[in-house]
C-alpha cells in the first residue's frame, strides 16, 4: 500500500496512491489504522489518486468514518477521484461523509 | 477507465465474436485459447472479469479457475463459466473451485453481455 | 452485423480444422477403439462447433451437433461402446456437419433443403436409435429484452421497490462485488435511496478486510417486474440474502391481478403469488426450503414468512388467501361429483381384472415367441394397464370419515346410558379405502368402540379420583402407511390389567403358568377366544366373546389387529387393513398339476419336505416342525380325493398362519409371488370348502385362491384323509 502522510499539530494528511480494492484491502486497513492514533484530531484523506474503488475499499472508508466518531477525531475526505465520486453517487454517500465533493471539469459523465 | 475482460476459449470464432461484442460494448478484451495460455497472460495487467470455457485442450476451465484462485493479484476476479446443460457435474466442480457465474451454451452475444454487465459494467 | 463477417471466416476455418481432426481421430479409432485422446478430440469437434454455431444463431447446426455431442459424451464416459458401425455413422455425421455448415454460411436466410434435413434425421436415428423430431432440440436462447423504460414521472418516494441485500462474508472473495450489482440495477431504473448498514464491530482491528460486511437497503424506482429485478442478483444468490419488496403501486397492481385471476383451479398460495408475479419461483423455493429445515419448532405459514422477510406486503397476502378460499369454496360448490351405481363400478373393476389377466397372457406370448420388437409395445401396454387398474380401484375408494362420524351418535347415546361423560375425537377422516373394505370394517369397529365405552372409560367419579378429567375421550384415527390403511381406536380410560388377563388366560389353559410373556403379548391375549376382561357382562359389549370375532373379521379382510395399553392411562387398538380387496399379493403353488394361490400375507415360511428328515405322520396328519406339532393338508389329496395321485419325490411344505393357528400345506411345486386379481366364484361354487375365490392366470388357466382360515380348521379337525370335496375344477 503506498500512501504519503504529512503531519501537522494533530492534523494528518494522507494521500492514497493506489486502488482501494480487495487486492490491497489488507495493507490499506493496516495503514489507515496506523493513523487512528491517540492524539490525532483530524485525518484528511486525499483520494485523488484512487483509480479504482470496490466494496472492500468502500467498507474500509465507512468503517474509518465510524471509528473516527468513536475515537473522537474528524475524518475528512479530499479531492475525490472519479472512481470514488462514481461510487458515492451510486450509493448517495456524499451526505454521509459530509465532505464537499469537487467535480472536476473533465468529469466523464457531465 | 475501460474494464478489461479475459476470454478463455479454444474456439477462435467464439473468441472473435465474443471479442467483437465486448469491444462494441466498451470493454477491453484479452484472448487466450486455453487455461495455460490464459495463466501466462495474467501478469502485470488489470483484469476485471474472466470468461472461460470448461472444455479446452491443454488446460481445462476448472483447473484454470483453481489456478487463478492461487494468484495473489487475480484471485478475487469474478469468473463467468461457459457451460452446456449436460455439464452439471462440472458446474458443481467449477463452483467449488471458485467460479460463481454461468452462461449456458449455446448462447448469443447479448446473453453473455447481460451476464457480464451484472458483474462489471463497462 | 457487418463486422461479423471476418468472424464467420474464422468460424469456417475453425470448422474445417475441427472436422479434419475429427476424421483423423475416427480413422485412428478404427484400429485402436479405446484411444481416449481420439475420443476426446472427436467430442471436442462437435462440442465446439455446437457452441460457435449457437453464437451465430445457426440453429440447425446446433441441433444436429447436439445429438452427436450427446452420443460422444456417452462414449467418453464409457456408457456406449465405440465400434465399426458407430465410427461409420460418425464419419457420415462429420460429412453432414460440413454440408449443413456450408449451407448456412452461404445461404444464410434459407432453410435447410429437404434432402439435408432427411439425411440429418437419418443420421440422428442411426446415432441414437430415436428420432429427434419433437424431442427437446436445443435452440439458441431468445434474446432477452435488455431495455426497460424508466418513467421519470413516477418518482413518488412511496412508490419504490425496497431491495434488501445482506452479503455474506465470502462475497468479495468470490468476485461478487455488491457495487457491480447495484450499478447494473441502475440500468433498470432509478436508485432513490441507499441505506448501508454494517454490523457493529467491537474492535476495528478484528475486521477482516477481505470479508464483506455490507448490507444494503435500496429504494428503487422501476417499472421492471420482480423477476427481472431478482435476475440482477442472479450470480450473487449464493453469497447474498436478497429480499425484494414490491412498491405500493405494484401492490395495487397485484391486488387487481388477484381479482381477475380465474377461479377454475385450486392453487397453493405460492403458486397464486407466482402467477401474478408478486413472488418469483426462487423466492418460493427458498422459503419452502427454510420451512423444511425448520423441523423442531412450529412451522410458520408461507404468508407469514413472506411478510416477516420483507418479500411481500400483508395486504397482497391477505387478498391472495381470500382468493384461495373463494376458489376452494367455488370448487366445492360446483363439486364435480357424479353419482355412479356401485354395481357399475364393480363391473368396471371386473373388466379391469380381465384386462390385467389378458395383459399377462400377452406378456407370456411375447416372451414365448421371443418377439423382441413387440416387447416395447407390450411393456408400454402393461404400464397403461397397471395405471388403469390403479385408477379404477381408486374410483371405489371412499373416505373413512363417514364411517367414523356415525359413532358420534353411538358415543353420545351410550355415554348417557352408562352415566359417563365421553367425547369422540376424529382425525384422518379423509383417508381413503375401498368401499367394500369400509362396509366390512363397520362391525368390528363398532365392537371396539363399544368396548372402549363400556370397559375402557371410567365413570366421572372414578376418573376424578384418579386425577383425570371427568370427561373421557375416545379417539378414532386413520392414516395410510405403505399401501395399507391404519385405523386406531384409543381411549384414555382405565387400560388393560395385564395380571388379570394373564390369570384368566392361565385359568383357561391358553398360557402355561410358567410361561413368561411380554406385556404386549399379554394384552394381545384378549383376542383369544373365551377371554373376557370383565367379570360381569353388560348388554353392550357382552362377555368379551367379541374380541376373537373382531380379530377373525379383520383377518378375513387380510388385515391385522393389535392392542397396546397402559394400566390407568388408556388403551389403543390398531388395525391394519389392505386398501382394496380386489387385488392381493398372492403366492402361487402347484399340487397335482393344479395351481393354487395363497394370500402372501398368510404365508409364514416354505420348507422342503423329505420324509427322512421330517417326522410325517401320514395317518394322523401332522408333521413335526422343529419340535412343534403342525397339522398339515396335502392340497392335492384334499381337492382331488377321487384321483389316484402319485407323490412326487420333492414336496414342499408351505406353513400358513391365520391368527394364532398354523398349518402346513403340502404342495408339489412353488411358483412364487404374483399379483392376483380376485374373481368371485359364481353362486354355484360359493360354498366350496377351502376356496375363497379364483383368478385367471396369464396362460388362461384358472388358479384357485385358498381360504386359508377354512383350510386350517380342516387340517386341525382331520383324523382321516379325503374328507372334504370332490374335484372342484
Amino acid at each position: 500500500m503506498s500512501a504519503k502522510a504529512k503531519k501537522n499539530e494533530g492534523m494528518l494528511q494522507l494521500s492514497i496512491k493506489d486502488d482501494m480494492t480487495i487486492y490491497n484491502a489488507e495493507s490499506l486497513k493496516e495503514t489507515l489504522l496506523g493513523y487512528c492514533q491517540p492524539g490525532t484530531q483530524e485525518l484528511q484523506l486525499d483520494l485523488s489518486a484512487v483509480a479504482e474503488i470496490d466494496s472492500a475499499g468502500l467498507q474500509l472508508l465507512l468503517l474509518l468514518k465510524a471509528e473516527a466518531k468513536k475515537r473522537g477525531f474528524v475524518l475528512r475526505l479530499l479531492r475525490h477521484s472519479e472512481a470514488v465520486i462514481e461510487v458515492f453517487e451510486l450509493l448517495k454517500l456524499g451526505m454521509y461523509f459530509g465532505d464537499p465533493i469537487v467535480i472536476p471539469a473533465n468529469w466523464k459523465k457531465s | 477507465m475501460a474494464k478489461t475482460i479475459l476470454i478463455v476459449d479454444d474456439s477462435a470464432s467464439m473468441r472473435q465474436v465474443v471479442g467483437i461484442a465486448l469491444k462494441g460494448a466498451g470493454y477491453e478484451v484479452i484472448e487466450a485459447c486455453d487455461g495455460k495460455d490464459a495463466l501466462s497472460k495474467l501478469t502485470g495487467v488489470k483484469i476485471h472479469l474472466i470468461v472461460s470455457d470448461i472444455n479446452m485442450p491443454v488446460m481445462d476451465g476448472i483447473t484454470f479457475v483453481k489456478e487463478v484462485k492461487q494468484l495473489d493479484n487475480y484471485k478475487f476476479t469474478p469468473i463467468i463459466m461457459l457451460t452446456t446443460e449436460m455439464e452439471d457435474d462440472k458446474k458443481r466442480a467449477a463452483k467449488e473451485a471458485g467460479a460463481k457465474a454461468w452462461v449456458t451454451k449455446p448462447f448469443q452475444p447479448p446473453i453473455l453481455l447481460a451476464a457480464i454487465a451484472k458483474l462489471v459494467l463497462p | 452485423m457487418s463486422n461479423i463477417n471476418p468472424a464467420l471466416e474464422t468460424f469456417s476455418q475453425e470448422v474445417d480444422e475441427l472436422l479434419t481432426a475429427m476424421e483423423d481421430a475416427l480413422l485412428v479409432l478404427e484400429s485402436t477403439p479405446d484411444d481416449a485422446d481420439c475420443i476426446n478430440s472427436i467430442f471436442r469437434a462437435m462440442h465446439t462447433i455446437k457452441g460457435s454455431s449457437g453464437l451465430f444463431g445457426f440453429d440447425e447446426v446446433v441441433a444436429f451437433t447436439h445429438e452427436a455431442e450427446t452420443v460422444l459424451d456417452r462414449v467418453r464416459n464409457g456408457e456406449r461402446e465405440i465400434n465399426a458401425d458407430l465410427i461409420a455413422v460418425l464419419l457420415a455425421c462429420k460429412d453432414h456437419t460440413a454440408q449443413i455448415i456450408q449451407h448456412v454460411l452461404f445461404n444464410e436466410e434459407e432453410p435447410l433443403p429437404e434432402e439435408l434435413q432427411q439425411q440429418g434425421q437419418a443420421l440422428i436415428i442411426q446415432l441414437t436409435g430415436t428420432s429427434s423430431a419433437g424431442t427437446g432440440m436445443p435452440t439458441t436462447q431468445e434474446e432477452k429484452a435488455d431495455h426497460f423504460e424508466v418513467d421519470v414521472n413516477t418518482t413518488d418516494s412511496s412508490d419504490n421497490w425496497m431491495i434488501s441485500l445482506a452479503f455474506k462474508p465470502d462475497a468479495l472473495r468470490n468476485g461478487m462485488d455488491p457495487l457491480s450489482f447495484i450499478r447494473y440495477l441502475q440500468t433498470l431504473g432509478k436508485i432513490i435511496e441507499v441505506v448501508i448498514t454494517m454490523p457493529a464491530m467491537a474492535r476495528i482491528e478484528d475486521m477482516n478486510p477481505e470479508d464483506c460486511y455490507l448490507n444494503f437497503k435500496i429504494a428503487f424506482n422501476s417499472s421492471a417486474d420482480k423477476k427481472t429485478i431478482e435476475d440482477v442478483f442472479e450470480f450473487a444468490e449464493d453469497d447474498c440474502e436478497i429480499a425484494i419488496l414490491p412498491p405500493n403501486s405494484r401492490q395495487e397492481h397485484y391486488l387487481k391481478l388477484l381479482e381477475n385471476l380465474p377461479e377454475d383451479q385450486f392453487k397453493r398460495l405460492g403458486e397464486i403469488l407466482v402467477e401474478i408475479g408478486a413472488l418469483t419461483e426462487k423466492e418460493v423455493a427458498l422459503i419452502l426450503n427454510e420451512q423444511n429445515q425448520n423441523d423442531n419448532d412450529e412451522i410458520k405459514p408461507l404468508g407469514e414468512m413472506l411478510v416477516d422477510k420483507n418479500i411481500l406486503q400483508q395486504p397482497v397476502i391477505e387478498q391472495a388467501l381470500k382468493k384461495q378460499e373463494a376458489v376452494k369454496q367455488k370448487i366445492n360448490k360446483e363439486s364435480n361429483y357424479i353419482r355412479v351405481d356401485a354395481a357399475k363400478l364393480g363391473y368396471l373393476i371386473n373388466l379391469v381384472g380381465e384386462l390385467v389377466i389378458s395383459g399377462a397372457a400377452m406378456r407370456l406370448m411375447v416372451d414365448k415367441h421371443g418377439l423382441s420388437d413387440v416387447d416395447d409395445v407390450a411393456s408400454t401396454m402393461s404400464h397403461l394397464v397397471e395405471d388403469i387398474r390403479d385408477t379404477a380401484l381408486q374410483l371405489r375408494m371412499v373416505q373413512i370419515g363417514e364411517t367414523f362420524t356415525r359413532f358420534q351418535r353411538v358415543v353420545h347415546d351410550v355415554s348417557k346410558e352408562l352415566g359417563k361423560q365421553i367425547q369422540l375425537q376424529i382425525t384422518g377422516g379423509d383417508s381413503e379405502l375401498d368401499k367394500t373394505v369400509v362396509e366390512k370394517i363397520n362391525d368390528p369397529l363398532t365392537h371396539l368402540v363399544r368396548n372402549s365405552l363400556d370397559h375402557g372409560i371410567e365413570t366421572p367419579a372414578v376418573r376424578a379420583q384418579a386425577g383425570k378429567p371427568e370427561k373421557g375421550t375416545i379417539h378414532l384415527n386413520a392414516y395410510h402407511d405403505s399401501g395399507r390403511i391404519v385405523i386406531q381406536i384409543s381411549d384414555d380410560g382405565q387400560g388393560l390389567d395385564p395380571e388379570r388377563i394373564l390369570a384368566k388366560a392361565v385359568a383357561k389353559g391358553l398360557v402355561k403358568p410358567d410361561q413368561t410373556l411380554s406385556h404386549s403379548e399379554i394384552y394381545n391375549l384378549i383376542f383369544e377366544p373365551g377371554l373376557s376382561t370383565k367379570e360381569e357382562a353388560s348388554n353392550l359389549s357382552g362377555r368379551g366373546v367379541g374380541m376373537d370375532v373382531v380379530r377373525r373379521n379383520i383377518e378375513a379382510l387380510r388385515g391385522s389387529v393389535f392392542v397396546d395399553s397402559e394400566l390407568g392411562q388408556g388403551t389403543t387398538v390398531t388395525i391394519h387393513l389392505p386398501l382394496t380387496l380386489a387385488i392381493i399379493d398372492g403366492f402361487m403353488v402347484e399340487a397335482q398339476k393344479e395351481r393354487y394361490i395363497i394370500p402372501l400375507s398368510m404365508v409364514e415360511e416354505c420348507v422342503e419336505m423329505s420324509s427322512d428328515e421330517w417326522q410325517i405322520d401320514d395317518t394322523q396328519h401332522y408333521v413335526n416342525l422343529r419340535g412343534h406339532v403342525l397339522p398339515y393338508l396335502r392340497l392335492g389329496d384334499f381337492f382331488h380325493k377321487n384321483k389316484k395321485h402319485t407323490h412326487t419325490e420333492r414336496e414342499s411344505l408351505v406353513v400358513v398362519r391365520f391368527g394364532e393357528a398354523k398349518a402346513g400345506f403340502v404342495v408339489d411345486e412353488l411358483h412364487g409371488e404374483n399379483q392376483t386379481v380376485i374373481k368371485p366364484l359364481g353362486k354355484l361354487f360359493e360354498n366350496l370348502d377351502g376356496i375363497g375365490g379364483a383368478t385367471v392366470l396369464g396362460s388362461g388357466d384358472v388358479a384357485l385362491i385358498l381360504d386359508v382360515q377354512g383350510l386350517i380348521q380342516h387340517a386341525k379337525k382331520r383324523v382321516r384323509p379325503g374328507l372334504a370335496l370332490s374335484s372342484a375344477v
